[in-house]
């Protein structure tokens, strides 16, 4: 199995007056494993839904392995859907869901029956094959799923939010375990999600959607430490923020005047000073000021709170009308109530100015 | 489950034993003595007794002995005289007694009722079981495709029409109803009259197409009775699958026809069978459709020939063992359907 590349070229999509994806150019690489992130309702289903061929694009030109396909079905495209409610044939057992594919291509049922078995195997249910998909837990169920996709021998499978439905612990298994079905596989892999955990871990590439625009094309490091936009920032990872007035400009570092004092950090794209921003800072990059360096970014706070995520701690603290938080390692106690003075440096900071209308 | 029912917990015990007392009286009234009085009645009938021939033997010498009797009393002396009056009055007695066992038959239980039908009885039984189950099949193969236009219509309101449609023929009365369908479907009716519109007949020459003439009438209005019984089962169960393993088939390449096959019709078993059982039901014991629209001319229903017994022939011995029979005849099918289908009860009240 090879996977195929996948080109978008001004893909857009209406319902009537609601625009769901904008006009989109977007090139999936063959072999990639490449995820759609984006909140509820972005249009990342829909997206998914232009390439599976279940949705003619209101305009654009969709290229599965360098073949102009937007005219073709689904039934045609090499293309494999995983759906989000997984959408097992429950009258079937294991191996005739697995099978279901092949059945439909007029193979016969002893090649049937062996192919199946196969698939079984490759995601480790070979002695399931002759129960019911309602005799399987969650992730044996999601592992059907995919050894049924993977039996039409697909160039590209597509999954849309396959793992939604299951529990941390499983759903932290089924990455790894999708992740390495798709390396021995080598089939592009098309996975949309609103879990940025699940992103982050898997992907080789992740767009992140927002109505129905697509924010930025990045790998995952390349996404956390360089968002290109400030929802991007803010919907992967966590972000402090303050807003304020740009005072100054300096070979790309900005300064702002906000409530919170005067805060300079690296400016992302363009902005003339006195226009309005957004000032952001990684939980992580935010230290108490007695711990580094001195910088010019230090704010008065008061502590808060203290949440316990296991090997890491989130300490809160009430600054001049916002709450700031710091990311740091379990330090196995909550600080002292009392002002603290907290500090980061220029370059651990973004500053994003708004779009003027 | 242990504890209290939900009925209990949610409503508390004197609604709950309302409840049950009202199950429980509508069970026994409409359900329980119905049946039980009418398979009573159908297992006993009135007997002319075996012994007759001997008992007017009996009689008549019982006669001439009266008559001997009488002839000695006219010529007795006066003191035996009230001897023999009073053996007058025991003979006369016992004639009477024994007149009276001569010409009133006697309520005798036994199976005779059904098993007595006549050969063109049983022949009628059997035809209305196979009309009833052609009638049953015609409308699977008519509701399957309504209830699916209805269940993945995609638009809500276009679901909404076709039920509507179908349920509004349904506010009329089901003779009125019927009566309706003879008309379209008469000499003169108007589908006669459209096809001498076009131009494909000529009334005047008596060359209408007497569709009233043939079975195939009965089973039309048949079928146009009692779609609705049909239709809204299967979409029901339509209705409760997941569209996207309808998607997954055509995903996967399969045709639309494997798809209704493999993944649409198990999924709407159930409601494939509870429509079936309805329909059969209603059509095997239809009375007035078969009776309209045949008016004589196709041949008895059974139900046509339980209402003679009743109500022409008086015999409700008879009558009650025909109903029982066509009772059991549909509890057969009921069986036999979910044994083809292998569904459950509980899969039919899913
Ligand atoms: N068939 C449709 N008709 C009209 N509008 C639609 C249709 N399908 C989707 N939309 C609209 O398009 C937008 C995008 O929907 P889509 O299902 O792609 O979102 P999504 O990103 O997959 O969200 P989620 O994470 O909740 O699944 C939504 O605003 C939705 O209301
Ligand atoms: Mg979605």
């Amino acid at each position: 199995m090879r996977g195929h590349e996948i080109r978008l070229e001004q893909v857009c999509v209406r319902f009537g007056a609601v625009t769901a994806v904008e006009p989109t150019d977007l090139t999936i690489e063959a072999g990639e494993f490449f995820s759609i992130l984006g909140p509820s309702g972005c249009g990342k289903t829909t997206l998914l839904r232009v390439v599976s061929g279940f949705l003619s694009p209101s305009e654009g030109r969709v290229l599965i392995g360098g073949r102009d396909l937007t005219a073709t079905g689904p039934a045609e495209r090499p293309t494999a859907m995983i759906f989000q409610s997984l959408a097992l044939f429950p009258q079937m057992t294991v191996w005739e869901n697995v099978a279901f594919g092949l059945e439909a291509r007029g193979v016969d049922k002893a090649t049937r029956k062996r192919r199946a078995e196969e698939l079984l195997a490759l995601v480790a249910l070979a002695e399931h094959a002759g129960k019911r998909p309602s005799e399987l837990s969650g992730g044996q169920r999601q592992r059907v799923a995919i050894a049924r996709a993977l039996a039409v021998e697909p160039a590209v499978l597509l999954l849309d939010e396959p793992l939604s439905a299951l529990d941390l612990k499983l759903r932290q298994h089924m990455r790894a375990e999708l992740k390495a079905i798709q390396r021995r596989t080598g089939v592009t892999f098309i996975y949309i999600t609103h879990d940025q955990g699940e992103a982050l871990a898997m992907s080789d590439r992740i767009a992140v959607m927002s109505k129905g625009r697509i924010e930025q094309v990045a790998t995952p490091d390349g996404l956390y430490a360089t968002p290109a936009t400030p929802f991007v920032a803010t919907f992967v990872g966590e972000q402090n923020v303050a807003e304020g007035t740009i005072a100054a400009i300096d070979s790309g570092i900005a300064t702002l005047d906000t409530p919170l004092g005067r805060l300079s950090g690296r400016l992302i794209g363009k902005a003339a000073a006195g226009a309005r921003a957004r000032l952001m800072v990684r939980p992580e990059r935010l230290h108490h000021a007695a711990h580094v360096a001195p910088t010019p970014n230090t704010l008065s706070a008061a502590f808060a709170r203290r949440d316990l995520e296991g090997p890491v701690e989130m300490l809160v603290f009430d600054l001049d009308g916002a709450q700031w938080s710091i990311h740091r390692q379990n330090h196995g106690e909550t600080p002292r109530t009392g002002p603290v003075e907290l500090a980061f440096a220029t370059e651990d900071a973004m500053v994003f100015a708004e779009a003027t209308p | 489950m242990s504890g209290p029912s939900d009925l209990v917990r949610i409503y508390g015990r004197a609604f709950a034993a309302a409840c049950w007392l009202l199950v429980f009286g509508w069970f026994t009234l409409l359900v329980l003595v119905p049946q039980v009085t009418m398979v009573d009645q159908s297992l006993w009938r009135m007997e002319q007794p075996k012994d007759a021939a001997q008992l007017t033997l009996d009689i008549d010498r019982l006669y001439n002995d009266l008559s001997v009797m009488k002839l000695d009393r006219a010529d007795a002396p006066a003191d035996k005289q009230a001897a023999l009056d009073a053996r007058i009055a025991e003979t006369q007695a016992a004639i009477r007694e024994m007149e009276t066992r001569e010409t009133q038959p006697r309520k005798v239980y036994g199976p005779e009722n059904y098993t007595r039908m006549s050969g063109l009885h049983a022949e009628i039984f059997l035809r209305t079981l196979a009309f009833a189950a052609l009638t049953t099949l015609i409308a699977l193969v008519v509701c399957y495709p309504i209830a699916c236009a209805a269940a993945f219509a995609g638009k809500a309101t276009t679901t909404a029409v076709i039920l509507t449609a179908l349920t509004i023929p349904y506010a009329i009365n089901e003779l009125l109803r019927t009566y309706a369908f003879l008309m379209v479907l008469d000499y003169r009716g108007v589908i006669n009259t459209a096809l001498s519109w076009i131009g494909i007949i000529d009334l005047d020459r008596d060359q209408a197409i007497p569709f009233l003439e043939s079975q195939a009438a009965v089973f039309a209005g048949l079928v146009y009775a009692y779609v609705l019984f049909m239709v809204f089962p299967i979409y029901n169960a339509l209705e409760s699958l997941d569209k996207s393993q309808i998607e997954a088939a055509r995903d996967l390449g399969a045709s639309s026809l494997r798809t209704h096959w493999r993944v649409i019709i198990p999924h709407a078993k159930p409601g494939l069978a509870v429509g079936s059982i309805m329909v059969f039901m209603l059509s095997a014991g239809s009375y007035a459709v078969p009776r309209i629209l045949s008016r004589g001319l196709g041949g008895d229903w059974f139900t046509q020939l339980i209402y003679r017994q009743f109500f022409d022939a008086h015999n409700w011995n008879i009558g009650s063992a025909y109903s029982v029979a066509l009772l059991i005849a549909c509890l057969v099918f009921v069986a036999l359907v979910m044994k083809i289908t292998r569904v459950g009860l509980k899969d039919m009240v899913r």
